[in-house]
């Protein structure tokens, strides 16, 4: 009797391969890839702080990244053309893919805060990348950088852009981004950042650690809205010195818009901060969104296959 | 019961013979091209799957969309992305018949006429192609090439890149089938 029921299983699986539904036969060997979750975000950048994508393999990536005055306030309003008479900071920057995984970049930005005329150079590497299937949850990528000022030194020494020395110049960002991609549509990350300046002025702090956080809401195929905010953990006492200077500082909080035409990648901006690069807009911002000192501003992102 | 005994056992002996009517290949090797004003736009998988029944004529095809290489890695993630939505539509199947299915117990290279519908983008659509058979020994290969338009699988191309991509597609195919 077993040989009967063998022999019928045998003869019903014939069966079933006639019935000529081919597509069955490969479902049991669809590889289970960990796929890479892709376009996190459109571009290298949230806004100002760095997203977890990356430049390709021989992809060089020209951006501009402006930023113009207050648009409102004391230095806004109709007379400065709500700001666009004035511009803050400029990056222009090239940057390039070494591997998909790791990319290098050289900058100049006006500067905007103690020192101005900086150069930049910077690397990002990626470490981890989300899998859809949750293998890797999250993806994870180290940037830092190291800036120069080019700027000619104060007279008065007690100017942070006094530099008695070469290093005086010098700062640096430390910053580790992990992002996750929710769905379709919505992408959020954690930037916890660590700048370091090597002159700063009187009751300033050298070193600064801050958190960042961002987001992507994507309500069309090509466009974004993002948000991003750094909180710098600065002490309570040189927050009240400045203070009594009339100096106050704030949490940089930019908003903009992402659009992607191809090849470009546009993000128009606003925000609160002047400068463009974390070692200042971090530890420096001192203006307000409440009093009207935001601004806006642009990145624009063209990207060239090598 | 020794006639069905009997039966079953003849049944059974048929068996490679029933196995044999199925042909199938794992590396299908798909390449698609578009010739458009500002660059021309190419890629090419070998990770689609196939297989072919000689006895009814019936065709089949399913390819990971995503495995599509691309030597600009940014039109890669943008295909995936913005056109293909493979998030949504992992992959592309084609389910058909031969036409006129030739004589596989012959070897030689015929012309056939496959009629199915491909399924792509979530948008199916019936296609009526030409494609080569080649019969040998143990092996059967098949070259094709047909038209795909973009809009007819609802894939949508916006006005501000539409120099940068043609509206129709030349998709390439070879296998080399084995029996099962």
């Amino acid at each position: 009797m077993t040989i009967l029921r063998i022999a019928f299983l045998c003869l019903l699986s014939q069966w079933c391969m006639a019935q000529d539904d081919l597509s069955k036969m490969f479902d049991k060997d669809t590889p289970k890839e960990h796929t890479p979750v892709i376009a996190t975000y459109k571009s290298t950048r949230i806004i100002q702080g760095h997203s977890t994508e990356m430049l390709k393999k021989r992809e060089l990536d020209f951006r501009v990244a402006h930023r113009f005055g207050d648009l409102g306030g004391e230095f806004g309003g109709s007379k400065t053309f709500f700001g666009m008479d004035n511009s803050t900071d400029i990056r222009i920057a090239f940057e390039y893919g070494i591997t998909d995984n790791l990319m290098i970049g050289v900058s100049r930005a006006k500067g905007s805060g103690d020192l101005s005329q900086l150069y930049e150079g910077m690397a990002k590497f990626r470490l981890l990348q989300q899998t859809t299937d949750d293998h890797v949850p999250v993806s994870l990528v180290v940037f830092g950088n190291a800036v120069v000022s080019g700027m000619t030194s104060s007279k008065t020494v007690s100017d942070p852009s006094h530099f008695e020395q070469f290093t005086d110049r010098m700062s640096y960002t430390g910053q580790v981004v992990v992002s996750r991609k929710f769905g379709e549509r919505l992408s959020l990350s954690l930037l916890p950042t660590y700048v370091h300046r090597n002159r700063v002025g009187y009751m300033d702090q050298n070193s600064i650690l801050a958190i960042g956080g961002g987001g992507r809401f994507k309500f069309s195929k090509r466009m974004g809205l993002l948000v991003e905010y750094f909180y710098p953990f600065r002490n309570q006492e040189s927050k009240d010195y400045y203070k009594t200077l009339g100096k106050q500082f704030y949490n940089p909080l930019a908003v903009g818009l992402e659009i992607e035409t191809g090849g470009h990648v546009f993000h128009i901006n606003f925000t609160n901060s002047t400068a463009i690069l974390e070692n200042q807009f971090i530890p420096e911002t001192t203006s307000s969104w409440l009093q009207g000192q935001f601004r806006w501003g642009f990145n624009i992102s063209r990207r060239f296959s090598l | 019961m020794k006639k069905l005994l009997a039966l079953l056992a003849a049944s059974m002996l048929t068996a490679p013979l029933f196995a044999q009517d199925i042909y199938s290949c794992r590396n299908v090797s798909l390449s698609f091209f578009s010739e458009a004003p500002m660059e021309n736009i190419d890629a090419k998988t070998d990770k689609g799957v196939s297989a072919i029944n000689l006895k009814t004529g019936n065709v089949y095809f399913k390819v990971p969309v995503n495995t599509f290489q691309f030597k600009k890695k940014l039109m890669q993630e943008h295909f995936n992305e913005n056109y293909l939505e493979t998030d949504k539509f992992p992959s592309a199947e084609f389910k058909g018949k031969l036409l006129n299915a030739p004589d596989f117990s012959k070897p030689g290279t015929y012309e056939v006429n496959v009629e199915g519908t491909l399924s792509l983008h979530g948008v199916d659509k019936t296609y009526r192609e030409k494609g080569t058979l080649t019969v040998g020994d143990k092996q059967i290969t098949l070259h094709s090439g047909f038209n795909v338009k973009l809009a007819d699988h609802q894939i949508k191309i916006p006005t501000l890149v539409i120099k940068n991509i043609a509206e129709i597609v030349a998709v390439k195919i070879q296998a080399a089938y084995e029996p099962k």
